[in-house]
């Protein structure tokens, strides 16, 4: 304890403070998928023949691409409506008294504290023949026979979007809270409408917050395996129920490593764009 | 004394105790005993189990129920020291985990049950202890007249209301393989029956991810005739879901349910009793019976009850009754149909 009297800086921490996370990530992390990328480069299926054949496979191949091209626009979908449904609520937050704050924060938090398999069999029954949407058209008579909403494309990105919505809402209420009230009021006082007033002086300070949303909302969509195999079922492929299948039920370990490598450039890819909108925007909203 | 240093050594060693188990047990770990999820390990934890601990001194034995598949992944990225003892398989995998070299052959010379076993169970990679019956399933209050051959599925009456399961699965597989069949085609000749697959396109209202979720679509009304398992939709049956099983006269597929000592486990002697008790006639007598449903292997075994009524009266029966696949030629092409089967049924 008596090395303790000599002064160092006390606002700064030596990095070693990070050492045991560092040390977690590389072995748990870093080192399997180094193992992965190493599985991917080879040709055949017990992993002896080295190659890129897994990747010539991929990316050649147009069904592969459809594949990946259907899991990033299914992403996208997923996004668009939690951001289109999120942030009314996140504005709304700031705009009630702090009994009715605590109410929306809590139905915002609620999907998070139920599991998500729960909740996707919710959506089974609420998606179904004779579930809540169908018997409610029937009974109105909007309806004749029951439409098909259970493993179609409407219906799985409305599941995943009530499933990710806590992803979307949460940052969106962190950041319309740093925006100073006065900004709206002086935009009306001067001139503006309130559609002006929301496009020139809302968004662009609230854009970090969308930005942090959208990356985390669409990350967690597009590999939202349960969901995306429960609601979606077997007419729809998308990347993780494909990779799932080569390495499980194929046993074809290095295409589906090739796979994953492919689906997680991918993903970054798009995270990159997020992150490079989300600098661009920092002139706004870190103001 | 408690200071940070005795403090901070203590958690750390709960903790790998806690991470590694291994260290913590001077002796041999229990008997792990990889079952399927679901009726399976209901039925093992009840009835298996307790006859294998009871003849053998009351040792430790572990149930981790998990697919064929996830069994030889994880047996396969730890061949020296498996996290597994005992395998269970579907007959595809089966022959996966015995290319693999990742089973025992079973020691048949010590084995008391394994001569009285049907041919078609006596596997010497690992014998068969039970059989799973694929047929047709439905709702019987929607669909009066019990469904009687495969074909039935393509009848216009039941458009949007036929569901199915992809190829991931060995029920959706065999299915195929028995559409085939029907069609002029067999295991090494598919394609009969992914044209057969085309014009059922109508009738389909789902293809479930997996044959679990079809109980599901039975429970919420989302389709109404489906191939399914006949030990599956006993527990819905048993929880009041419409559903009843219909043998189709091509022939109901039976699946060899097969069970294997892992090589290099540290347990053989156990595992060997604990196959040898899931062979007996005691154990699958009791299984054969309400509520597990489970089609027995060992010849001594009569047929009673729901099985005797709905599926044989007696193995000679059986035999004669069900449809046994050649997994060996199926599991050549798999891969091949199962990229097709993505394909062609995309919507």
């Amino acid at each position: 304890m008596a090395a303790a009297s000599v002064r160092r800086d006390v606002t700064s921490y030596g990095i070693g403070l990070a050492a045991p996370l560092t040390l977690f990530f590389l072995v748990f992390f870093i080192a399997p998928l180094v193992q992965l990328f190493v599985l991917s480069l080879h040709n055949d299926t017990t992993g002896a023949i080295w190659g890129i054949g897994q990747y010539v496979h991929f990316l050649t191949d147009p069904f592969s691409l459809s594949v990946l091209g259907s899991t990033l626009l299914l992403g996208a979908e997923v996004t668009a409506l939690c951001l289109v449904l999120g942030f009314p609520i996140a504005r709304l937050y700031h705009r009630v008294g702090s009994r009715t704050q605590t109410l929306i924060i809590l139905i915002v938090l609620l999907p998070l504290l139920t599991s998500v398999v729960v909740r996707t069999f919710a959506w089974i029954v609420i998606l179904g023949r004779q579930g809540i949407i169908n018997s409610t058209l029937l009974s109105i008579g909007a309806i004749d026979t029951p439409i098909r909403l259970l493993y179609t494309q409407f219906g799985l990105v409305l599941a995943l979007a009530q499933v990710q919505m806590p992803l979307m809402a949460l940052p969106l209420i962190n950041a319309l809270g740093r925006i100073d009230m006065n900004l709206e009021d002086a935009s009306c006082s001067l001139g503006a409408g309130s559609w002006r007033t929301f496009w020139k002086v809302v968004v662009p300070l609230s854009l970090p917050g969308i930005l942090a949303g959208c990356t985390l909302t669409y990350a967690a969509a597009i590999t939202a395996f349960i969901t995306q195999s429960l609601v979606g079922g077997g007419q729809m492929l998308f990347m993780p129920m494909y990779l799932y299948q080569q390495a499980s039920t194929l046993q074809n370990w290095p295409f589906a490593s090739a796979i994953s490598i492919i689906f997680l450039l991918a993903v970054l890819a798009v995270v990159a764009v997020f992150g490079m909108l989300s600098r661009l925007s920092r002139g706004y909203g870190g103001a | 004394m408690i200071n940070r240093r005795t403090l901070l050594t203590t958690t750390l060693t709960l903790g790998a105790m806690k991470a590694f188990p291994g260290l913590s047990y001077a002796q041999a770990r229990p008997l792990v005993f990889a079952t399927f999820t679901g009726s399976w390990e209901e039925a093992h934890k009840a009835v298996l189990v307790p006859a294998f601990r009871k003849a053998n001194a009351n040792a430790s034995i572990v149930l981790d129920p998990m697919l064929s598949v996830d069994q030889i992944a994880k047996v396969d990225a730890a061949r020296a020291s498996p996290p597994i003892d005992v395998m269970l398989h579907d007959p595809g995998p089966a022959l996966i985990a015995i290319g693999q070299d990742i089973v025992e052959p079973y020691p048949i010379e010590k084995s008391s049950y394994y001569k009285d076993l049907i041919t078609e169970a006596q596997e010497p990679m690992g014998p068969a202890p039970f059989f799973q019956v694929v047929g047709l399933t439905y709702n019987p209050d929607t669909i009066k007249t019990a469904p009687t051959s495969w074909g039935d599925l393509w009848k216009p009456e039941f458009k949007g209301r036929v569901g199915i399961t992809n190829l991931n699965s060995t029920l959706g597989t065999g299915w195929l393989v028995e559409v085939a069949r029907m069609h002029g085609g067999s295991e090494v000749n598919i394609d009969p029956g992914f044209k057969a697959l085309e014009a059922l396109k109508p009738n389909l209202a789902a293809v479930a991810a997996n044959p679990g979720a079809l109980a599901t679509l039975f429970q919420q009304g989302q389709i109404d005739i489906s191939p399914g398992n006949f030990n599956a939709i006993q527990i819905l049956k048993a929880r009041g879901v419409p559903v009843e099983f219909a043998a189709p006269k091509e022939g109901a597929i039976a699946f060899k349910t097969t069970i294997h000592v892992v090589k290099n486990s540290p347990n053989k002697e156990l595992a060997f009793r604990l196959i040898e008790a899931s062979l007996s006639p005691e154990v699958q007598t009791t299984l054969m019976n309400s509520p597990y449903l489970i089609v027995p292997t060992n010849s001594k075994v009569p047929m009673g009850g729901e099985i005797a009524r709905v599926l044989a009266k007696d193995t000679a029966e059986l035999k004669k009754k069900f449809v046994f696949q050649d997994w060996k030629k199926i599991n050549e092409q798999r891969s091949a149909w199962i990229e097709r089967f993505n394909r062609e049924i995309r919507v």
